[in-house]
């Protein structure tokens, strides 16, 4: 806590040097006691109350005696809380998140029917013509590099998909269960040109 | 009661004196190799205390920190096939159905992953020989080089009928045989199961696999219930299991160093 650098530190920093150049400058006795009340972050302040002219606190900022009031108590509060949130947060979302509302949330549930829906993918894999395209579902799909922008298309690139069928499956005549083929089935609409990171994903 | 069962798992696996031969069905190389893996500096004493001592703790190695339900959801092992291609004795694993899809319940995922890795763990601490199997051509490189990072073996080839149940015969007699079998995938290439889970049950390996939705999990000693296809999911599985591997052969290294410490010392 006392090694921490936040804005209570920067904020204790200003007064520490702005009433140092008040002490400095030799004001009178009901300035300096005026600069004294509204600094109470200093725990040895009281010292420096009977008008010594001392150096400035070598020490950094100890843990206030004084109760603090006004807008440094306000502060103070509203960091602690701040804090408080910035080190349970990480932990809360990972426990309290359950399957079944990750599920709910997700994008592919979210969708809805696979059939007409535009998605992006990302090519992880080229075999001569034929791309790999990877689109955040259980299985990859095939296409066909197309005529225009031929070259374009390599490991990595980011490519825009309307998207059929996310499993290629079908039950056959005479079997026991369905046939499937590991794939996905998706129509190659175009590159993502843009350089910037799309929102959507 | 999971420290129970795994005493009674691994008094075969104890440490390998060559009388114990004939205690087993394991069959071990010569009497001079079956010694090289002894531990020869702790008197028996000490070495059941460091055999003995992870068994106490239900998760001594702290394997449920490596992942969490959300790791795995990222990861896309919740997702199933489709409806058409279930098996019929995965349906308790399975959360429900989403327009034909089969979604994977991650609770109990998390929960036999955990088991298994837990197994894995004690089985690698132990000094047991684990082999991974995949026949994914797809994640054939992954599985071998996890292997090789772990100094663990893998097979990812075609099986010959042979290789565990007519081992003397194929290798030379006196073959040391696997103590655990990872499948990261239970289905060899044609959709059928792959004759290792039922060879590895015929030979007493105990065996721990990952099952989706068209698989059959029956004879997998430590099922796990998820996603196999996808690149995301393996390539999570390959490094909890090396993971978990590496963790426990470190963990053997310095329980047999503080052994040697205090033994020296008195």
């Amino acid at each position: 806590m006392p090694c921490e650098f936040g804005p209570k530190q920067n904020m204790a920093a200003l007064c520490k040097v702005v009433r140092a150049a008040k002490t400095g400058a030799d004001v009178g006795v009901f300035t300096r006691r005026a600069v004294c009340v509204r600094k109470p972050t200093f725990s040895t302040g009281s010292s420096g109350d009977s008008g010594t002219v001392g150096d400035a606190e070598v020490t950094a900022p100890a843990p206030p005696e004084k109760p603090k009031s006004g807008f440094a108590a306000a502060f103070e509060l509203h960091a602690d809380m701040r804090q408080k949130q910035d080190r349970v947060r990480p932990s809360s979302a990972s426990d309290e998140t359950s399957f079944a509302s990750m599920l709910r949330r997700s994008p592919l549930v979210q969708m809805g029917p696979a059939k007409d829906k535009i998605a992006v993918g990302k090519i992880f894999h080229v075999v001569g013509d034929d791309l790999y395209i990877d689109f955040g579902a259980k299985f990859h799909c095939v296409c066909k590099r197309p005529a225009a922008d031929g070259e374009k298309y390599q490991r990595g690139s980011r490519v825009r998909l309307r998207l059929l069928d996310l499993e290629l499956s079908a039950r056959f005549l005479g079997a026991n269960s369905d046939t499937t083929l590991l794939e996905a089935d998706a129509v190659l609409l175009g590159l993502i040109e843009s350089r910037d990171a799309k929102p959507r994903e | 009661m999971a420290s129970g069962h795994l005493t009674k798992a691994f008094l075969r696996l104890g440490s390998h004196r060559p009388f114990s031969v004939k205690y087993s069905c394991r069959l071990y190389g010569t009497a001079a190799a079956a010694q090289t893996r002894q531990v020869q500096n702790n008197s028996p004493a000490e070495n059941d205390k460091i055999l003995n001592k992870p068994l106490k703790h239900p998760d001594f190695f702290r394997l449920s920190e490596l992942f969490s339900v959300k790791d795995l959801f990222e990861a896309r092992v919740h997702l199933g096939h489709k409806k058409g291609s279930r098996h019929r004795l995965m349906e308790p694993y399975l959360f429900g159905c989403r327009l034909e899809q089969d979604i994977i319940d991650l609770d109990q995922t998390v929960e036999h992953l955990q088991q298994a890795l837990n197994f894995t763990a004690h089985v690698a601490y132990r000094g047991g020989v684990i082999l991974l199997v995949s026949r994914r051509r797809q994640f054939s490189y992954l599985v071998e080089s996890t292997a090789q990072e772990c100094g663990e073996y893998a097979h990812t080839r075609y099986w010959q009928g042979g290789l565990l149940t007519n081992a003397p015969v194929q290798y030379g007699p006196g073959v040391r045989l696997p103590d655990l079998m990872i499948f990261f995938s239970t289905l060899n290439n044609v959709f059928q199961q792959h004759v290792g889970i039922r060879d590895a049950a015929k030979m007493n390996i105990p065996t721990v696999g990952v099952v989706d939705s068209n698989c059959n999990p029956s004879l997998v000693t430590f099922p796990i219930p998820g996603n196999d296809d996808s690149p995301t999911s393996v390539e999570l599985y390959c490094r909890l299991f090396k993971m978990t591997i590496n963790r426990a052969k470190d963990k053997r290294r310095q329980m047999e160093l503080l052994q040697g410490l205090t033994s020296a010392s008195s």
